[in-house]
């Protein structure tokens, strides 16, 4: 009589003669698989077969003894509630150019790869999935924690001049959704799907021009926020570091910046009291919209449009100064 | 002996991706959640290489059991044939969340039996992939850990948690090439929209240049775009490479013009059509005329001879398909290439869910 079970890190054989060949596989309906990579190892009147890899929870093992299949186990997958969910879906605007290049969803804990490609769609007014709106994603876009996930609308549907034509009509309005079937590091589902709806604007194909912005300054010896109106909504990953205020000094000013809802503004509330001298707000250039227009280029330029020809790709500078309360 | 500033150690690979041979047996993998490639020395238990083709029907489900895991846990990255032996090399990861494990496997192809390179005490170099993240982005996310890993932080109630920090923009290798002691990276970034052609001198010595190249290319005369490049493969003894991009066009850029830092526009020489995404290149030799190989998404391998990139006028006119000459062959669903030996091309092939090792001969393309 054989008797298998887990033990430790690998599988405890009791009942096998010692120097026995013992193999392990994971089930599977294919003949001829390689054994998986392990030793053996006498341990008392047993034997004990430990894995080069982990042995995987939820997985089934096959083991056989001199070639006959002693033993079918399955490794326990502990059992535990979903507790991850999507925070946000970037952007948070209501209304998106119809050359949307770039969405964030932002999840509350680390997810596993390779669930983007059957997880996150676009999906239009009649409930249809838009096929080939979004960039296939054999390469997943992740942040180093594997909290923020960038989605990329196909650029070769974004482009001018080629056939395929946007998958996005303007006038009409579309979800961003993200199935609960999406498994987080744990590899737990999501506690619920998630989605968010966009209405589609026209296209927007100019650079962004920090001189159109509009500024609203503190009062000098207050720590108001100086608060920058954009003209369109920005990308929301590039804004939050793309920006920065320097004060007199040549220093950047101590502070807290926020991102207003609809990436349509961004605030800096200072640590410290604004003097009444200039201060710069300071733009790096490779800042963009959410069509993908940065500071410097357009995303498709129009050769024949002068106005469309990069500028320098220094940072851009818009100086300001703290309004004086102080009567003259 | 060159040891190209190879020291033994165990590198600190968190995750694999694409991989590429360089000079001497020297496998560069570009790990993309370290942010860094590394140059190892696979040990490649060598043998005289022949001249046959290879086939394995189910390569996840046959590393897969070797792995101790199901097929379904086999992530395979990318594939790499060994110059010398044609052992196949493929990075993989296995599993898909926290235990996911990066694993270099090796393939030989006289028997196909798998073993994989071990990891630890290896010769080898690192390079940190330059600007991912930027290094003006201090920008971290910070989550919450239960694992013992990182910073450590006490609670009023005397409970330990852990707290680990990692930027939030990163850049993520799609593709990498050896040409003449120089490293070619080609990246996508989570954030910013834009091509940077990393050209990183090998041996890696000291602190990487910022030698990114901003590569432009034109749509039918009419529309400049700076895109980035999805797979490339240099060609003409490393004079040009070709470069397809995330948006459709495959690329002429003429390597020799490269200079560090600078702006380049390149050459559109064909478009691929929409829809599609230019997945892998190799480069081959038939009757003494070298061709291009390309794996795409959507459609059918893509055979294109290299002297008629050198004929082809920019793209001018929006009507598709359009460019250079090409055949297109029957074989969908081929996602990696690389020469195996010069008779064969082996490609990785899905045919949706399984995955499968096959050879393709350059005489019947």
């Amino acid at each position: 009589m054989i008797e298998a079970s887990w033990d430790a890190g690998g599988i405890r054989l009791r009942g096998v003669p010692a120097g026995t060949e013992v193999q392990v596989r994971p089930d599977a309906d294919i003949v001829d698989l390689p054994p998986t990579a392990g030793r053996v190892r006498q341990d008392g009147d047993d034997l004990s077969f430990v894995p080069r890899f982990g042995f995987v929870d939820g997985t089934t093992y096959v083991v056989r003894a001199g070639g006959v299949v002693v033993a079918t186990l399955t490794r326990p997958r502990p059992e535990r509630p979903s507790s991850t969910e999507v925070v946000d879906i970037y952007p948070t605007t209501d209304e998106v150019p119809r050359n949307l290049l770039r969405c964030y969803v932002q999840f509350s804990a680390p997810m596993a790869q390779g669930y983007v490609a059957d997880n996150v769609r676009l999906v239009d007014d009649a409930g249809d999935t838009i096929d080939g709106a979004l960039l296939p994603a054999d390469h997943e876009l992740w942040d180093a924690d594997r909290v923020r996930l960038t989605v990329l609308l196909d650029p070769g549907r974004i482009k001018r001049g080629l056939a395929g034509g946007s998958a996005l009509h303007s006038g009409a309005s579309f979800r961003l959704v993200v199935d609960p079937g999406f498994l987080d590091a744990q590899g737990i589902p999501l506690r619920s799907g998630s989605e968010r709806r966009y209405r589609v604007g026209s296209d927007e194909r100019r650079r962004i021009d920090p001189g159109q912005w509009i500024l609203s300054t503190p009062p000098d010896g207050s720590r108001g926020p100086l608060v920058v109106e954009f003209d369109r909504p920005l990308d929301h990953g590039l804004l939050a570091h793309c920006l920065q205020a320097i004060g007199p000094d040549g220093h950047p000013v101590d502070g807290v910046g926020a991102i207003d809802p609809a990436e349509r503004a961004w605030r800096l509330t200072p640590s410290h009291p604004w003097s009444s001298a200039t201060y710069h707000l300071v733009v790096n250039p490779i800042l963009e919209d959410l069509a993908g227009n940065s500071v410097v280029r357009v995303f498709d330029r129009d050769l024949s449009r002068p106005e469309d020809a990069p500028v320098p790709s220094g940072p851009a500078t818009v100086p300001f100064r703290p309004r004086s309360l102080r009567k003259p | 002996m060159n040891d190209y500033g190879l020291r033994a150690g165990t590198p600190d690979v968190r995750s694999v991706g694409p991989i590429a041979f360089g000079p001497a047996g020297i496998l560069f993998v570009a790990d993309n959640a370290a942010a860094k490639v590394f140059a190892i020395d696979v040990a490649d238990p060598g043998g005289e290489a022949g001249a046959d083709s290879f086939e394995l029907e189910d390569v996840d489900a046959h590393v897969g059991s070797f792995l101790g895991c199901d097929a379904s846990d086999v992530l395979i990255q990318d594939l790499a044939v060994h110059p010398g032996s044609h052992n196949i090399y493929l990075s993989v990861q296995r599993g898909r969340g926290d235990t996911s494990q990066p694993v270099l496997v090796r393939i030989d192809p006289d028997d196909g039996a798998i073993t994989d390179v071990p990891l630890d005490d290896v010769r080898f170099a690192e390079v940190a992939v330059p600007h991912a993240p930027a290094d003006d982005d201090q920008r971290v996310n910070v989550t919450l850990s239960i694992d013992a890993e990182g910073e450590e932080l006490q609670l009023p109630d005397g409970r330990t948690i852990h707290l680990s920090r990692g930027p939030m923009r990163t850049g993520t290798v799609t593709d990498l090439a050896y040409v003449a002691g120089v490293l070619l990276v080609a990246g996508l970034s989570n954030e910013e929209f834009s091509s940077r052609l990393r050209r990183i001198p090998f041996p890696f010595d000291g602190e990487p240049a910022d030698t990114g190249l901003e590569i432009y290319h034109v749509s039918h005369g009419k529309w400049e775009t700076e895109a980035p490049i999805r797979a490339f493969v240099p060609y003409d003894e490393g004079r040009s490479i070709l470069a397809g991009y995330t948006c459709t066009p495959v690329v002429h850029i003429p390597l020799t013009q490269l200079t560090p830092g600078g702006r380049i526009v390149g050459r559109t020489v064909a478009e691929l059509g929409f829809g599609n995404q230019p997945l892998d290149m190799v480069s081959f030799v038939r009757d003494g005329r070298e061709h291009l190989l390309v794996a795409n998404s959507s459609h059918g391998l893509v055979k294109i001879d290299c002297a008629d990139i050198d004929g082809q006028e920019p793209l001018t006119e929006p009507t598709e398909p359009i460019g250079v000459p090409r055949a297109k062959e029957q074989l969908t669903g081929v996602i990696r290439l690389d020469n195996l030996g010069p008779d064969y091309v082996l490609a990785l092939r899905t045919d949706g869910s399984r995955r499968h090792l096959l050879s393709l001969k350059v005489d019947s393309l």
